[in-house]
């Protein structure tokens, strides 16, 4: 069954068909983002003739998206640092433990996954308020870490649990504190989940757009979601421009993918038997 | 056993930031907006307690209950659809293709754009006119007859977008599937083929049930994604036409900051969370037992 | 398990890794930053939140105020409707809210001026010297309990937008009667032309048919209508609102819109008539820049008072004050945030909003340069013929009411007494 056969050919090609209409609102997005609001009129998906660049100049210029990309990739990645670190080691407590409590916490943890967020949404951002926490990165940053450590909680626990108990209490035995059996043997064992942690909170928080708007409007501190929807209004929306600014704002976190691609689908290999 | 278990497990500060965190972002808040439920708070203001109110109104009202049967509908869907499609695609990429690679990132791209977003770019695909979009696409090819009104025929619509919800978490399903397939050992395949099994008879009695653990968490998710779904439905339909599309979430939106009641939409939210809870529990239990019969 | 598969090595993720931690260190150093930007100098910083349609004429007018020495700085945000209304009212709520944000006219939704004036949440501008140009029938838009709360440049009107060549090619006038709109619908469906594109999947869309007929049919005889609704006298079935919705209805009927307008977006509809496919659409004003931006050559554009009568000098249009802004009443910029309204209201900051926005100043001077596809509203405007229609519902549920049941009649779902007794019942809820 390693072998190239024939079969194997018939295979690859309904596989390449199904990519080219997998494709098919790619192809829109990007025909769309290449054309000014006469061409769009006229014909909104045939290829742009003649193509131009004028949305993504305009959608970087006049959506601030430089200041954007950082303010995103700031929020993204502490949000994804702290998710990993507080993460993990809850966890790592909650798949080792071994008593009644750990599989409680484990329930709760586990309801944060279920609970709309609107439920929250209010009280919590009249907290943030009365801890003068609003418009500035700390009370979102809280938020994203907050909001998706169920999940990763989820992801973790699944794949500490099938992982072998035996070298971290070897290192016990041999007189390591639990930090130090944490951080040496247990965490470099984690990395395919924590790929896997990585990427699927990176998309959640990059893309996420009415949490920023909420905290963040006002401030110098906008993400590119905030900035490219500024274009959408109720009369006249620029969608060249938005779609500009979408796969200008997409490019970031595909590559991101791109790099972790591997240790995506291992690290939820592993933690299947969780 | 529990002696040498409690020596070696890791002591509570492991947990504590996590809680910490957790307890303030997440359950504080949420307990609060329970509170709610029992009130007629508009959002600003004063408020008073109103009782079981809020659910009275709930039962009777015709609008919620309409947007409850679309949710079960839509998650039905989804979870079927988007999951057979992930499992078909994670079969593919994980043959010997040789375009496997790039395959797996095209259909795991979707996933990384935002839903929102999703919605506009559909709405250009689900263009009604002959020529335009999707319909368009189809005339091409011959297939005119089946030319629709996507996302304005009622009857249609709430399919339409389920449709643009799988294309966009296939992807997703097909990776945790992809990753339940290469957790299967080439060994036990092999084995399988010697033994002289078609590709359907060791599909059906090897892959499959090996994928079981594979199938609790893609059930699971996309049960869970479906029954909270709002940012593409109320971006690509606003719950129209009509109420057609209108489900739990959108209601939930539309009570608290269209019409300014928050207390209500709060007990919407809250019989949302127990409904979701509910549904995934009794699914864990099934598919949990499925995977140790295996 | 190939080589490839491992993706990163060890090496490669601890570099990873360490690079994230080493972000965590920024943000202090960058929230320095902002600080030292919004404290300098001691000048005022203003934050303002709008929604998107307002970017264009703020971002104009925020610039030049600035740039004129009236030591202030803006922190402005603009976004879609539904999202700034959520997010402002949660701020609102929260006791956070931007200095100067968002302001519906009239009654009716979560943002409006009634409502956050009712809450006590809105500063009072009635001394302002602009506000005495507010026309005495649109007063109740812009206030509450007697005190101006809302800004707003102009008003806004409802019409058929039209394509100039479409028209000249079928031979067909300005229709100026009802009777003339049908037989010219006629013209145009035989020439193989959608009379009128109608994109009622974008929701808002939907209620414009109705309220270009309802200025008519309902308020040119009823002109206290929203006062005998509001006491309880008259109800949307029994009165002009029945025979309004009817017509709309008819327009359906006789094949006169677009095939699927259910599932038709705005976006689409203003192609239409862009390119020529369709005669005209009925829409606001402030969409007069996207059909230009549609169209093929930008002077085919043009726009017309939809005739609602039998007779051409009974024509009313729907006519309101355009979105504007008010100003928080706990802002701790209050003061700033009030001169910032009063330099709005300076007639050439009106004409400048207007002018991007398409909209017609609150009042007139020579230097207003009302966009000419709207002269032939200021007849109709300077003799009182304007209704603003659902500026005055008592809740946020009857207009959402109204985009449903449209799509509803539109789908052939239900029929115009049971569309009106929902918007009845919409109505009457607290």
């Amino acid at each position: 069954m390693n072998r190239y056969r024939p079969r194997t050919f018939v295979l690859e090609l309904l596989m390449v068909a199904a990519g080219v209409l997998f494709l098919f609102p790619v192809y829109a997005l990007v025909t769309l983002s290449l054309k000014d609001p006469a061409q769009t009129a006229k014909s909104p998906l045939a290829l742009p003739k003649p193509p131009t660049l004028d949305n993504y100049t305009q959608a970087w210029s006049s959506a601030s998206l430089g200041g954007a990309l950082l303010s995103s990739t700031l929020i993204t990645v502490v949000s994804l640092v702290l998710l990993i670190v507080i993460g993990s080691c809850a966890a790592y407590w909650v798949a080792r433990t071994g008593t009644r409590l750990g599989y409680g916490l484990y329930i709760l943890f586990l309801l944060g996954i279920v609970l709309p967020f609107q439920l929250g949404m209010i009280p919590l951002y009249n907290l943030f308020s009365r801890l003068d926490l609003i418009g500035g990165y700390q009370s979102i940053i809280l938020f994203y870490t907050g909001i998706q450590l169920p999940f990763t909680v989820f992801l973790y626990t699944g794949f500490i649990r099938a992982l072998p108990q035996e070298y971290a209490a070897a290192a016990l035995v041999d007189g390591a504190s639990h930090l130090q059996a944490y951080t040496r043997i247990v965490f470099p064992l984690l990395r395919p989940i924590t790929g896997t942690v990585l990427i699927l909170n990176a998309v959640f928080i990059w893309n996420d757009f009415f949490t920023p708007l909420l905290y963040l409007a006002g401030s110098d501190k906008e993400t590119v979601p905030v900035r490219i929807f500024a274009f959408v209004g109720q009369y006249v929306s620029d969608y060249g421009l938005v779609f500009a600014g979408l796969v200008l704002g997409a490019i970031p976190i595909l590559v991101v993918f791109l790099v972790l691609q591997r240790y995506v689908i291992k690290g939820f290999a592993s933690g299947l038997k969780g | 056993m529990s002696k040498k278990r409690s020596r070696l497990g890791p002591p509570w500060l492991f947990v504590a930031p996590a809680l910490l965190v957790y307890a303030a972002i997440v359950i504080y808040p949420s307990v609060a907006g329970v509170v709610y439920a029992f009130t007629d708070w508009t959002g600003i203001g004063d408020w008073s307690f109103v009782g079981l109110r809020n659910f009275d109104t709930l039962l009777h009202d015709d609008q919620s209950l309409g947007a409850l049967k679309n949710t079960l509908l839509l998650t039905v869907a989804i979870v079927v659809v988007q999951n057979g499609i992930g499992l078909l695609l994670a079969l593919g990429v994980h043959a010997r293709i040789k375009s496997r690679m790039v395959l797996r990132a095209v259909f795991f791209a979707p996933v990384v754009v935002s839903p929102v977003m999703i919605a506009f770019l559909w709405k250009y695909v689900y263009n009604p006119a002959p020529d335009a979009g999707l319909n368009g696409l189809l005339g091409a090819v011959g297939l005119g007859s089946l030319r629709q009104d996507w996302l304005g025929d009622p009857s249609l619509a709430l399919w339409s977008v389920a449709a643009m919800v799988v294309w966009q978490n296939a992807g997703y399903s097909m990776v945790i599937f992809l990753a339940g397939l290469e957790g299967i050992g080439k060994d036990v395949r092999e084995a399988a083929t010697i033994d002289g099994a078609g590709p359907v008879a060791r599909f059906r009695y090897v892959t499959w049930p090996l994928l079981a653990p594979a199938t609790t968490i893609n059930v699971m998710l996309s049960t869970i994604g479906g029954l909270k779904l709002f940012d593409q439905v109320f971006a690509a339909t606003g719950g129209g036409p009509g109420y057609a599309t209108e489900t739990l979430s959108t209601v939930l939106y539309k009570q608290a900051f269209v019409f300014g009641r928050y207390g209500y939409s709060t007990a919407v939210a809250l019989v949302l969370a127990l409904f979701v809870a509910a549904v995934s529990l009794v699914q864990i239990r099934y598919l949990r037992a499925r995977e140790d019969n295996a | 398990m190939t080589a490839t598969d491992n993706g990163l090595n060890r090496a490669q993720f601890l570099r990873l890794v360490g690079g994230l931690a080493l972000g965590a260190g920024v943000p202090g150093l960058l929230t320095a930053c902002g600080d030292d930007d919004a404290s300098g100098g001691g000048s005022t910083t203003l934050s303002l939140i709008g929604v998107a349609d307002e970017k264009g004429p703020l971002d104009v007018l925020t610039k030049a105020y600035t740039d004129g020495g009236a030591g202030v700085t803006f922190k402005t945000s603009y976004a879609p409707t539904d999202q700034v209304t959520t997010s402002v009212r949660a701020q609102l709520g929260g006791g956070n809210a931007p200095d100067i944000h968002v302001l519906y006219p009239g009654a009716g939704n979560t943002m409006s001026t009634v409502d956050l004036g009712k809450a006590g949440l809105l500063a009072d501008l009635s001394g302002q010297p602009w506000t005495a140009s507010i026309p005495a029938n649109l007063k109740a838009s812009f206030s509450y309990d007697g005190k101006v709360y809302l800004f707003s440049s102009g008003l806004t009107v409802i019409g058929a937008i039209y394509n100039k060549s479409v028209f000249s090619a079928a031979g067909v006038q300005i229709p100026k009667t009802w009777p003339e709109l049908l037989t010219a619908c006629e013209t145009f469906k035989k020439a193989g032309k959608v009379p009128i594109a109608l994109g009622a999947q974008t929701q808002w869309v939907t209620q414009l048919i109705t309220y270009a007929l309802v200025a008519g049919y309902v308020y040119r005889d009823t002109p206290d209508f929203d006062d005998q609704m509001l006491a309880g006298k008259a109800t949307f079935l029994n009165s002009g609102w029945k025979q309004s919705m009817e017509l709309y209805m008819s327009l359906r009927d006789r094949g006169f819109f677009n095939d699927n307008p259910n599932g038709t977006t705005l976006e689409q509809q203003t192609a239409m008539v862009g390119t020529g496919q369709a005669a005209m659409a009925v829409q606001v004003a402030p969409l007069l820049p996207a059909f230009r931006d549609a169209a093929t050559n930008k002077d085919d554009i043009d726009m017309f008072p939809f005739p609602n009568a039998d007779s051409a000098d009974q024509v009313y249009t729907w006519g309101a004050a355009n979105v504007g802004v008010g100003v928080h009443a706990k802002s701790k910029n209050k003061d700033a945030s009030l001169k910032f309204i009063e330099y709005l209201g300076q007639q050439e900051n009106m004409n400048k909003w207007c002018e991007v926005v398409a909209a017609i100043p609150l009042k007139r001077d020579a230097s207003s340069k009302v966009d000419p596809a709207l002269q032939s509203f200021l007849p109709l405007l300077d003799a009182g013929r304007v209704a603003p229609v659902g500026s005055r519902w008592p809740n946020a549920e009857v207009q959402p009411t109204h985009f449903s049941v449209i799509q509803e009649l539109l789908a052939k779902k239900i029929t115009v007494d049971q569309a009106l007794t929902k918007m009845d019942e919409a109505y009457k809820k607290q």
